[in-house]
Formats: structure tokens, C-alpha cells, sequence
């Protein structure tokens, strides 16, 4: 069994060498430990064991309540011996025959846990998947034996195990490949009580299913924030004993609550974590916990400046020859909430490409699979009236089962999400697509996810940065809104300046893109004292000059020029960049004005 | 700890019951318990509820002790009491339902059986679950506070927690077996079993003497008629949007509700519930999941609905004297404005205005007639100036509140709508936002953009606080007490200061003139203004956070529960301050007639004062109105008529500055005669809005110019 050196392989080794955490956690905070632990995301269940070490990298979508269990017991065996059992990282009572649990000795040690339902990160683009997958240490088939473990499993009959051997069977080709055909509505099969799997694994975006795992947690509970990305380590609780249908519970008030709080540790493993990390993004390519291949690593980085330069000249390409929109789509790119304070958040870039060449179609598909070879994760939402009337777009609680049903707007932070308004046409909206509206237009205006709790709503920090393509002005709200001003030769060339795109996008090239994009997008930048002072005075004066420029622009403002400053490599605001930045709204202002106007515009 | 002596808390238990007493008004000594017991000897009440109050006035550490094992005590409780109640039976009782009859036959046929020479109490073969026909429940200390579901953790186990939360899903009430009974088919005795857990398992074999002896093995069959049920209800609950921390999601909790506590509560109602946190003991469930896991739930003992609109009983609701001496500041008043909405920068005044709103002044009910004491409001500005966010703002921070926009809303969406159901037919009235919104504010956005026909419905709630409706057989009024808080932008895109106020935002003036304030926000360029506010903007940016300002925002919670307190305070006009408000509104009058003025000054206006004046009273937390509330309120009002008016002088080019227009005043004040006392010019002028140091400076001024003199007290002045 490959297992990371020094790390516990069971959770029988670990109680047996790490009484206290603080050792483990140091172990934990080398990297390169992690290198060689399967992880659990791109192995195939049969390839692992019950009870070893395993990683998982996920987004938490659902917190449960916490559970009070047994963290140690005490066993009588039948020669009325008796012996304390660990009951911490293990689901089942460990017994050997004959042996049986009391329940009232005085040695029994109750503790806490909590289970985070943690999905693998929701749009992850591809390329991320394989370079993951390339990452992930391949393990040996072992050949399917009954399980070591000497853990009793009271319930099972001859019965049982067969039906569970079938399921184990089915678990092979698990939600990756799920057949699209069962396309049921989920939970919606009124006569029959059984869950479908998709409403048990929950996925936010339906078409780019997730793999989901139910992690348990033994210590801060509170560090622990939805829709945050984690790495877990732990080890993987797979007992067929965990699964509703083998539970004997009889007739029961609340069935379905059962069946989601307990599903098939085939569809959904366990897995009881020791130790987790914090991803502060998604791109696997700068994770140092992961094992790189090596040849990527060698090349020497050039500098921000120069992959800036070659990036812009890409998007200006996408973006028939127009600067200015490549300028603002790169800083669009690498926008995020970098801070909040009370009802702002700050940093968003919420960007609307508008003015569309009406003639190419397919335009906002193109684009979008160019940003997707570049982002780590990434979504495409057509705005069509179907869309919004029918997909759910926030979370909702499930009183009926306890969970938190996801919408397409749950996704992890930095997850790109691409809206095509060039699809909407006209028709009417329903009352769902209408609180689709607000809620896209909660997150664009707030970057907060409302969660609809039925008796009421809480809002959820959200990074999503949203770019919405449209033809005329965007219905939606936006920080920017940008019309392209299309160069007509560029427009007739389109086709081919995009094959040339991904021509241009090689192995290398792309390396440097998407290690460039994270880079400036997690890196942190200043304005020092005598700047402040400077930009001050220019809105003094902005506004002498035009009394319609308000506190919106300041901060556009003030957001435009981190972005570029930051894209170009620095890390403080400089004259230059401030002054590019007023330049750069001048012009956008100018376009803006020059676009026909509808009846009623505001602004 | 040391182990408590039960038997000896048994004692006192008994002590307590019986002579616990208080004394009412007239001096008469009141047996809370000793009474109770009366009732249920006599059957006419079940549950006998234990205020830990009175018991930890009789003995403290008893008290503590029923708090920390609640379970036991309220066996013990049920003991003593059981013991207690035939001496306090006063008078043969009838029996109520089948089981009274069966207990009673039971009895009769025991002592008729039994040996008469065996000394023993012929209960004893009857479990005492059995015999009790009364519940017993605790009330925590008035002083306990409701925690959150998830602050309710392992150590509480056994313990009697008080928790506060949203009730998500009930099952139905059932019934849940206490005792069940047997038959035997062979020897006819019956078995008693005493069932203390969700589920059992039932007894087959006969125990009695006769069939063990005679191996007769007789079957035992389960009596329906014999055995003894309670009501049975499992609620589920779930945090409060409050107390959850942010990025979290809601916690929830299972209650178990048993006999007289069940049907408290339905889906939706927010709830205190008071009980024992307990591990769960299933045993389906212990095997289901290899007893590792126990599952915990709450045996309630108290529930009380809360519903937003109620006097919280919470304990969170009061303020700490801490708390209390943070708001007594001297400039509580410009502190509590400023706390509201404090990412929306400036207009102070306006946010003066809306706490008033939030507080509300006094209803007043002379002689039947009523007269109104909540505040409307209504602001207009360029778009872009941060209205709806003030809004937003107001109806998050009031208890109750109902947000709407204009265009969304028709008349009958704000008011009331009778529906006709579909199945039954019959016709019910459903609320709108004006209704729900009672005893709160509703905020209304686009308040232009509402059609006329369905803006004349508010007239009615806007002055006299109600709704009536008379549509298909249904003629009913239905309170409205709500204070409305409307937006509007200008009719023309933006204020066009040559047009009135009716024509700015096209509403009618009998609307218009039931606001009592009437703001115009607007955003002009400068200097100063703009500077601090790019200030403010780059601090934001640059540190993460909002610049320390001299006065820290206060927490929406505090606020909240600050606003709360104020609006129990019934604050009067003394008869002296009359002179002074009739003589400031006949300036008023006066002067809507000679200036040219954009506003309306009608009576409303004086009741407007009025009202204003009592919210700042309220406010101060006290009893009276004094001279400077009203002071303020003419302050606010003038102020208000000149966010309006303002626009007009910037029209004319020369701008008099504040000595000037102080000095006019006084020409004003004085008339013919030549000598005016300075308070009268303090009184005068700060009604119109300028501040003392103003005045000050201006009587400096004119002085030096020789126009007047200032005697030596500096007490009047005399034209020269």
C-alpha cells in the first residue's frame, strides 16, 4: 500500500503514534507530504480501501449538524475481559466476535464532530481535472477481498451483501459518467422514497456533474466557511453498514431525512479528516501539495510584463482588434473581492462586453472556450428565457431532507461565470426567472449569494467575477460596462483570427497564462500615502468638471487602476498607471455615450 | 460536586409546595402551588408549572440543582405531588375519561382481592406513571437567557437550556404510550409496563404468580383501554438568521414535545423553548449506526410563540447598564443618526429624520378622535443619490418592517386583497405590505412611478391609520399603524428647481402634505464635501475598512433593541411649551405667505411638530416633552423646506449670508419697537435652523457696526 512517509496509513496507526495533533500538523504543513496520498476526487473507489489514507479537494456546499459520538468506549469480550477502543476517524464500532460495547462504563469519552458536504470544485475546467488527475499518485489494483478490518458488521445478512456487492459494482462508474438519461426531476418520484443520486450528490452546475464526499471534522469547527475550497485529509469510511438501505429502521416518521443524512458510502464515501488546508484558489498548477510533473517546472518564468504583453495581444485578438476591451477583459480576469467592509465589497469587476457584432454567431461560445482554457474553473450560462425560468439559481433548504439544494450560482470563489445575453430572447419570464434576475443581479451588485431558508434568507460571501456578453446594454447591472468598438475587417476575419488564437495557445504558452492569471489575481498591491492624496484631488476636481461623476466612479476608478497595475506586474500605484486608468474610463465614457440610446437609460 | 442528598430535597420539595406563598396587593397571602394542587386533585388543570423563580427564592441551591439535572428533579416533583394530592382533595371528583373510570375500578377491585390483613398501600402494584393524571414543567429564571441553537453543546446535556429559534416542520400529534397494560389469557391478571423511551418492547410471558408457578404459560395481551397515553409531538427548529455567523449555515434542533406542550407551535412561528437537552435513546437507531452516535434532542417544558410584533419576552431585549452608558453619551443623538446606514455617507439631517421615523411619536386619542403619532417621510433626489439604500437600510433595522417598490405594488398589493377560495369558496382578506407592515414601517420605493389610482389608497392609511374594505361581502377596517418612508425620483429625470415641488414629483398635494418631512437629497459638487468623501473612498480601498470616525457606528442589534426601549415611553407636552409651539407655527404660516415658498405649510404641519417633537422626547427616554425637542423639530422642519428651497436661492445669484439673514430676523422680531430680549433671537433663530454660535457672532458683528447695542448682561439688544 503506497502511504505517505510518516503519515498514519489507518486511523489505528495514528492513535497508536500521534496521541497529540500539534505533531501531525506539523508533519502536515511539508507540501511534499501530501505528494504521494491518493487522492480520492480521481481514484476509483475500488482501487481504495477502507480505512486508509486518502485527500479530497472540494468546495464545502453543506454544513450539517454537529454529532455527538463515542470518542472512546469500553468492550467486554464474552471471557468478560474488557479493553478501550478508539472511536475517533472510524463510522463502526470496532468488535471481534462475541464481544459487545457497554454503553454505561465509566471510561466512555464523548466528543464532537461535524460533517461538511464537500463537492469537488464546480466548474473546473478540464485542464485543471487532467493536471490533477496527472498529479494524483496511481495505485496498484488490489484485488477486491474482503477488507482486513476485523470490524463486525452486526447488520449485514447474506442477504444484504449481495445487494451491496451490486451496488459496489455500479459504484465503479461512478457520477463522472453518469448516463444523462436519468434525467428525472430530483427527489420528485412521488410513490417511490428513494432519493435519486443526483439530489443526493447535489451538484450546483447539473450538466458538469461533481463528485461529492461527506468529510468529518474533529477540531475548529468554526474555521470552516461555505463555499470555501479545502483539501482534506483523512481516512476514507467506506462500510456498505453506512448506507440507508441497510439501515432497519421500520416505519419512520422522516424517511427521506434518513436517506439523505445517510447515503450510499458508494455514491457519497465518507471521509474522517485529520488534517486540511485552505485553498486560497483552484489552479492546481501552483498547488505545492500537489506532486508537478517535472518538465513543466523547469523552463525559466518570464517576467509578469512580458506575459501580459503576449496575453493582451490574445484578447485583443478574441476581441476584433480592440484594446481597450482586451485591457479590461485582462483585468476583468484577474479581478477579485479583495476586501469587504460593510455592505461593499471591494474589488469586484463585474464586466458587461456589449455592443456585439450582430452577425457572428457564435461568437460568445468561441470566446468563452479560449477564457476556458485559461481559467482553473470556469461556467458558461446561456441567458435563454428556458434557462431562467427552469434552473434553479440559489441554494434552498430542504426542510423534507435537511440539505441545502444547490443552484448554479453556489460555486467557489474565483469561478468565472460567463453569461451569453445574446441568447435571451424575447417571451416571458416567470416567477422563477424573475428572482433568477435578482439574484444574479444580488450577486453583481453585492457578491453575496442569497440562500433562500424559506422562513428566511442569508447572505453568503461570494468571488464570483461575472461577465455578461450582450448585444445592446446588458439587462443585468455591471461595474463596467464596455462596447466593443469591432474593427469591421476584424469582424470578417473572426473564424480565423480565432483558429490562429488556439494555434497561438500552446502546452508552454498556455502554462505561462494560466500561472500568470493566478499570480496577479492572489498578489497584493498598495497605494502609498503621497498617491492617496493625489487621487483625492482628482476627484475634487472630476467632479468641478462634471457633476454627474459620483462615488461609483471613484471606486471604479480606484479598482481599474489596482487591476492594471497589478496586471503589468507592480505592486504599489504609480502615477502612470492612476493616469492610464482615468485615460482608459475617459474612453470607455465616450464610447458609452456614443451608443444609441434606449428610451429610457438610467445613467 | 457533591453529591445532593435526595431525600432530603424531597423535604423541602414538599415544603415548597405547600407553603410557598405570596402576598398580593391587598396584603392577603396567596398559595401559588398550594392552589394549583387544589385544581389538580380535582382534575381541572394538568399542568403544574414550577416557577424556578419562586424555588430559588425559597432555597437557591435547590434550584441550581433542578437546572443542572433537570430529569431527576422533575420526577422527584412528580412524586411529592402525587403524594401531596389526595390531602387536597376537597370533594369527590368525577371521572373525566375511560382511564379515570378503569383506575377507579382498578382500585375498588384491588382492596376487594386482597387480603385485608396485609398492611400495604394498594397502589403499589400499579406503576405510578399510571396514577398521575398531571404533568409537571419547569419555568426557567426570569434571568436566563435564550442562547442559540448553536451554543447549546455536550456539557448541556441534562440540563434545562433555554433556546431561541424558528420552528421548520411538525409532525401531527400523536399518541405516545406512558404505561401499557396486559391481559393474560390464562389467569386473567394484568401486567403494567411503564414505557420511558420512543419505543419498547412488549411482554409476552404472564409474570404472575400463578402462571410462573403453574407453568402455565399464559399469553399476555396489550389493553388500548387500560394503558395510559400522551400526547406526542416532534418539532423541528432552526436557528434564527441572526445568530447564525456568517458563511455558516442554520443549525437545527429536534424538540420532543409531551402532553399539555404539544400544538404550541407551527411551521414558521419563532419560538422560546425551555427543556432538557438529552442524548436520544433509539434502539433501532443505536444499532443503525454501531452505536457510535447518539442523537440529541430537547424535552420541552415550556414553548412560547414569539411573534415579531410581541413584546420580546427574551431576555436579550433588555439592555445592559453597560450598553445603557455607551448610548447616554452626550451625543447619543448624532451618534445613533449616524449609526444608520453608515456606508452611505453625510446627510445627516435626513438620517435624524428617519430615526425619528423609527421611534415614532406619541398616538394621541382625544375624545375619540385619533390622531396619529407615527411619522412619514418622504425622499426625493437625482437618481443615484443612495435612496434606496437609506431605504433598504430602514426596513432591515425596524423590527417590522415590509419593503416595496412603487411599480410593483398596486393598490390592492399594499392594502388588502379578498381572495376567493378555490376549493371552498368562501372569501378571505389577505394583507398587503401596509397591513403586514403594522406597528412598523413600510418603505416604498419609486414612489413616483405608482399609479394614481393605486397611490389614493394610501390616503387613508396615512392619516388614519387604517384600511377598510368593502368588496364582496366583507366590510371591515383593518389597522395599518404604519409609518411610510417613500422615495421618489424627479418627474423630469432630475429636480428642476424652477418647477414646485407638486410639479418636481408629480404628486398630488393632499399626498404630499401627509408627509411630515419631505427631504430632497441632493448631490451637488463640493469642495469640501467631495473631498472628504474621496478621503472616506480611498480608505476604504487602501486599509480594508471603514475610517475610524469620531463617533464608531453603533451595532444594528443594539440599535435596534435601543429603538425598541424608547418606543415604550409615552412622553407629554407640557401645557407651558404650548405658547412657544403655537407661536413658532403662526410664524410658519406667516411666512409660506409672504415668501414665495415650494413647500405647503398647513395644519398638518402642526401636528407634524408635534409629533417630531415627542420622538425626540421619546428618544431621550423621558417623560416630557421639553423646549429643545421642539426646538429640533422646528430645526428639522426648516430644514427640510430648505433642502427644497435651497435650489431657488442658487438661483438668484446673491446669496445673504447667516449674519445677514440672523439680522433680518431680529428686524423681523422687533418690529416697531427698538429693544428685543437675545432669547427670544436664540428662540427664533434656532428654530430656523441656525446654531447659537451663529447668533453670537452675529450680534458681535452688528455691534461693531454700530446698528445695535448689547446692554451688559447681554440679555438684550437695543436698535441704535
Amino acid at each position: 500500500m503506497p502511504c505517505a512517509m510518516d503519515l498514519p496509513c489507518t486511523p489505528d496507526e495514528l492513535a497508536a503514534q500521534h496521541r497529540d495533533s500539534a505533531g501531525l500538523k506539523e508533519l502536515l504543513k511539508d507540501p511534499s507530504r501530501w505528494h504521494s496520498i491518493p487522492l480520492l476526487n480521481y481514484t476509483p473507489l475500488h482501487k481504495l480501501k477502507d480505512q486508509t489514507l486518502v485527500r479530497f479537494r472540494g468546495m464545502i456546499q453543506d454544513m450539517m449538524d454537529p454529532e455527538i459520538y463515542l470518542e472512546r468506549y469500553e468492550v467486554k469480550s464474552p471471557d468478560s475481559s474488557k479493553r478501550l477502543q478508539d472511536g475517533k476517524f472510524r463510522d463502526c464500532l470496532k468488535l471481534t466476535t462475541g464481544e459487545e460495547i457497554d454503553y454505561h462504563a465509566e471510561g466512555n469519552v464523548h466528543g464532537e464532530r461535524r460533517t461538511m458536504f464537500v463537492i469537488s470544485v464546480p466548474g473546473l475546467n478540464e485542464w485543471s481535472k487532467d493536471h490533477e488527475k496527472q498529479c494524483c499518485p496511481q495505485i496498484e489494483l488490489v484485488p477486491l477481498a474482503q477488507s482486513p478490518s476485523s470490524a463486525k458488521k452486526r447488520t449485514l445478512e447474506e442477504q444484504d451483501a449481495m445487494e451491496v456487492d451490486g451496488a459496489g459494482d455500479t459504484a465503479v462508474k461512478r457520477p463522472c459518467m453518469k448516463d444523462m438519461q436519468t434525467d428525472e426531476e430530483p427527489g420528485a418520484a412521488p410513490n417511490s422514497s428513494v432519493l435519486a443520486s443526483e439530489y443526493l450528490l447535489n451538484s450546483p452546475l447539473p450538466d458538469r456533474p461533481s463528485m461529492a464526499c461527506m468529510v468529518k471534522v474533529y477540531e475548529e469547527f468554526d474555521t470552516y466557511q461555505l463555499n470555501t475550497l479545502v483539501d482534506f485529509v483523512g481516512f476514507l469510511s467506506v462500510d456498505s453498514s453506512l448506507d440507508f438501505a441497510a439501515l432497519d429502521i421500520g416505519d419512520c416518521e422522516n424517511l427521506s431525512e434518513l436517506q439523505a443524512a445517510h447515503p450510499s458510502p458508494f455514491l457519497i464515501p465518507r471521509l474522517h479528516a485529520f488534517g486540511v488546508q485552505m485553498l486560497p484558489h483552484a489552479n492546481p498548477l501552483m498547488d505545492l501539495s500537489l506532486r508537478q510533473p517535472i518538465e513543466a517546472s523547469e523552463e525559466a518564468e518570464p517576467s509578469q510584463l512580458a506575459v501580459h504583453k503576449d496575453l493582451r495581444m490574445l484578447l485583443k485578438l478574441c476581441l476584433f482588434d480592440d484594446d481597450l476591451a482586451a485591457e479590461y477583459l485582462l483585468s476583468h480576469l484577474i479581478s477579485s473581492v479583495y476586501s469587504r467592509s460593510e455592505m461593499q465589497s471591494i474589488g469586484k469587476f463585474a464586466l458587461n462586453l456589449c455592443n456585439l457584432p450582430k452577425d457572428c454567431q457564435a461568437y460568445s461560445t468561441s470566446l468563452y472556450d479560449i477564457l476556458k482554457l485559461l481559467l482553473p474553473a470556469s461556467h458558461y450560462l446561456p441567458m435563454t428565457l428556458e434557462t431562467l425560468n427552469t434552473v434553479s439559481f440559489a441554494p434552498k433548504k430542504d426542510y423534507e431532507t435537511n440539505k441545502l439544494v444547490s443552484g448554479v450560482l453556489q460555486l467557489a470563489p474565483h469561478t468565472h461565470l460567463v453569461l451569453d445575453e445574446t441568447r435571451l430572447q424575447q417571451g416571458k419570464l416567470e416567477a422563477n426567472g424573475v428572482h433568477a434576475v435578482q439574484h444574479l443581479a444580488h450577486l453583481i451588485n453585492n457578491q453575496e449569494l442569497k440562500c433562500d431558508f424559506q422562513y428566511y434568507q442569508i447572505d453568503y460571501h461570494a468571488n464570483i467575477p461575472v461577465l455578461v456578453l450582450s448585444e445592446g446594454r446588458s439587462m443585468l447591472p455591471s461595474d463596467f460596462v464596455m462596447p466593443i468598438n469591432a474593427d469591421a475587417k476584424a469582424v470578417e476575419l473572426f473564424e480565423e483570427s480565432l483558429k490562429a488564437a488556439h494555434h497561438y495557445l500552446q502546452p508552454a504558452r498556455l502554462h505561462q497564462f494560466r500561472k500568470y492569471l493566478t499570480t496577479a489575481r492572489i498578489s497584493n498591491f498598495s497605494v502609498s500615502e503621497e498617491h492617496t492624496e493625489m487621487i483625492q484631488q482628482d476627484f475634487v476636481d472630476m467632479r468641478k468638471a462634471n457633476s454627474k461623476s459620483n462615488a461609483d466612479d471613484l471606486h471604479g476608478l480606484l479598482v481599474l487602476s489596482r487591476l492594471l497595475g497589478i496586471a503589468r506586474g507592480r505592486d504599489t500605484l504609480d502615477k502612470e498607471t492612476w493616469q492610464l486608468a482615468t485615460e482608459f474610463e475617459a474612453k470607455r465614457r465616450q464610447r458609452l455615450q456614443s451608443l444609441p440610446k434606449a428610451a429610457l437609460t438610467r445613467n | 460536586m457533591a453529591r445532593r442528598d435526595y431525600a432530603q430535597d424531597r423535604e423541602s420539595i414538599k415544603t415548597f409546595l405547600s407553603e410557598f406563598c405570596k402576598c398580593d396587593d391587598d396584603g392577603k397571602k396567596e398559595f401559588v402551588y398550594g392552589s394549583q394542587l387544589v385544581k389538580l386533585a380535582h382534575r381541572e388543570q394538568v399542568l403544574i408549572t414550577i416557577d424556578l423563580d419562586d424555588l430559588a427564592e425559597f432555597n437557591e441551591s435547590l434550584a441550581e440543582a433542578v437546572i443542572d439535572n433537570c430529569r431527576r428533579y422533575a420526577s422527584i416533583f412528580s412524586d411529592v405531588i402525587a403524594e401531596l394530592l389526595p390531602s387536597y382533595k376537597q370533594q369527590e371528583v368525577h371521572a373525566k375519561d375511560a382511564l379515570d373510570v378503569y383506575i377507579e375500578h382498578r382500585l375498588m377491585m384491588e382492596t376487594r382481592t386482597r387480603n385485608p390483613m396485609e398492611q400495604r398501600d394498594e397502589r403499589n402494584s400499579f406503576p405510578a406513571e399510571l396514577m398521575k393524571r398531571f404533568e409537571v414543567g419547569f419555568k426557567p429564571l426570569s434571568t436566563e437567557k435564550a442562547h442559540s441553537i448553536r451554543e447549546v453543546k455536550a456539557q448541556h446535556i441534562g440540563k434545562l437550556v433555554t433556546v431561541r429559534g424558528i420552528v421548520t416542520r411538525c409532525t401531527e400529534v400523536k399518541p405516545m404510550m406512558v404505561v401499557a397494560t396486559y391481559t393474560c389469557d390464562r389467569c386473567g391478571s394484568e401486567t403494567y409496563q411503564p414505557v420511558n423511551s420512543l419505543s419498547f418492547t412488549p411482554v409476552h410471558d404472564c409474570p404472575s404468580d400463578d402462571c410462573r408457578v403453574n407453568k402455565a404459560g399464559g399469553r399476555l395481551y396489550l389493553q388500548t383501554r387500560g394503558s395510559k397515553f400522551v400526547k406526542f409531538q416532534e418539532v423541528k427548529m432552526q436557528e434564527h438568521s441572526d445568530q447564525v455567523p456568517v458563511g455558516h449555515i442554520p443549525r437545527s434542533m429536534t424538540i420532543m414535545c409531551r402532553g399539555e406542550v404539544t400544538r404550541m407551535a407551527q411551521p414558521g412561528d419563532h419560538i422560546v423553548v425551555s427543556g432538557v437537552f438529552l442524548p436520544l435513546m433509539r434502539t433501532g437507531f443505536a444499532q443503525m449506526l454501531q452505536g457510535l452516535l447518539s442523537e440529541t434532542f430537547l424535552q420541552a417544558h415550556r414553548i412560547i410563540c414569539i411573534n415579531k410584533n410581541d413584546e420580546i419576552s427574551d431576555k436579550d431585549a433588555e439592555l445592559t447598564p453597560d450598553e445603557l452608558e455607551e448610548l447616554a453619551q452626550d451625543d447619543f443623538y448624532e451618534r445613533l443618526a449616524t449609526s444608520l446606514a453608515p456606508e452611505i455617507y453625510g446627510h445627516l439631517d435626513v438620517k435624524k429624520a428617519l430615526l425619528l421615523l423609527l421611534v415614532g411619536g406619541v398616538d394621541k386619542r382625544p375624545d375619540g378622535m385619533k390622531i396619529r403619532g407615527n411619522i412619514n417621510i418622504c425622499l426625493m433626489g437625482d437618481p443615484g443619490v443612495a435612496k434606496s439604500q437609506l431605504l433598504g437600510y430602514i426596513s432591515r433595522l425596524a423590527i417590522r418592517s415590509q419593503y416595496t417598490t412603487g411599480r410593483g405594488s398596486s393598490g390592492v398589493g399594499l392594502t388588502a386583497a379578498v381572495m376567493k377560495d378555490p376549493l371552498t369558496g368562501e372569501m378571505t382578506l389577505e394583507g398587503g405590505a401596509l397591513v403586514l407592515a403594522d406597528q412598523g414601517v413600510c418603505c416604498i420605493d419609486e414612489f413616483d412611478k405608482m399609479a394614481d389610482q393605486d397611490r389614493t389608497a394610501i390616503h387613508e392609511v396615512m392619516e388614519q391609520q387604517t384600511i377598510s374594505i368593502a368588496k364582496a361581502g366583507i366590510m371591515t377596517t383593518l389597522n395599518a399603524r404604519v409609518s411610510i418612508l417613500a422615495a421618489a425620483n424627479p418627474a423630469f429625470g432630475r429636480y428642476n428647481p424652477r418647477r414646485t415641488v407638486e410639479q418636481n414629483i408629480q404628486l398630488p398635494a393632499a399626498l404630499l402634505s401627509r408627509f411630515d418631512l419631505l427631504w430632497l437629497i441632493q448631490d451637488r459638487p463640493d469642495r469640501d464635501n467631495d473631498l472628504r468623501l474621496a478621503k472616506h473612498i480611498t480608505y476604504v480601498h487602501s486599509h480594508s475598512k471603514q475610517p475610524p470616525t469620531r463617533v464608531k457606528a453603533l451595532d444594528m442589534n443594539l440599535m435596534r433593541r435601543y429603538i425598541n426601549l424608547c418606543k415604550r415611553k409615552n412622553p407629554t407636552i407640557p401645557d407651558e411649551l404650548t405658547d412657544y409651539i403655537v407661536g413658532a407655527y403662526v410664524e410658519l404660516r406667516r411666512e409660506a405667505r409672504n415668501q414665495k415658498d415650494m413647500t405647503f405649510t398647513s395644519a398638518r404641519n402642526l401636528l407634524g411638530i408635534l409629533r417630531l417633537s415627542t420622538a425626540l422626547a421619546r428618544l431621550r427616554l423621558s417623560d416630557s416633552v421639553e423646549k429643545d425637542d421642539v426646538a429640533e423639530a422646528l430645526r428639522l422642519l426648516e430644514m427640510s423646506k430648505d433642502s427644497l428651497n435651497q435650489i431657488h436661492e442658487h438661483q438668484k445669484g446673491h446669496v445673504p449670508n447667516t449674519s445677514d439673514r440672523i439680522f433680518a430676523i431680529v428686524r423681523e422680531l422687533a418690529g416697531s419697537g427698538k429693544a428685543v430680549k437675545i432669547a427670544d433671537i436664540m428662540d427664533r433663530c434656532t428654530t430656523k435652523g441656525f446654531k447659537p454660535d451663529q447668533v453670537d457672532k452675529c450680534i458681535d458683528d452688528y455691534e461693531e457696526l454700530n446698528v445695535w447695542q448689547v446692554n451688559m448682561g447681554r440679555t438684550k439688544i437695543t436698535f441704535m
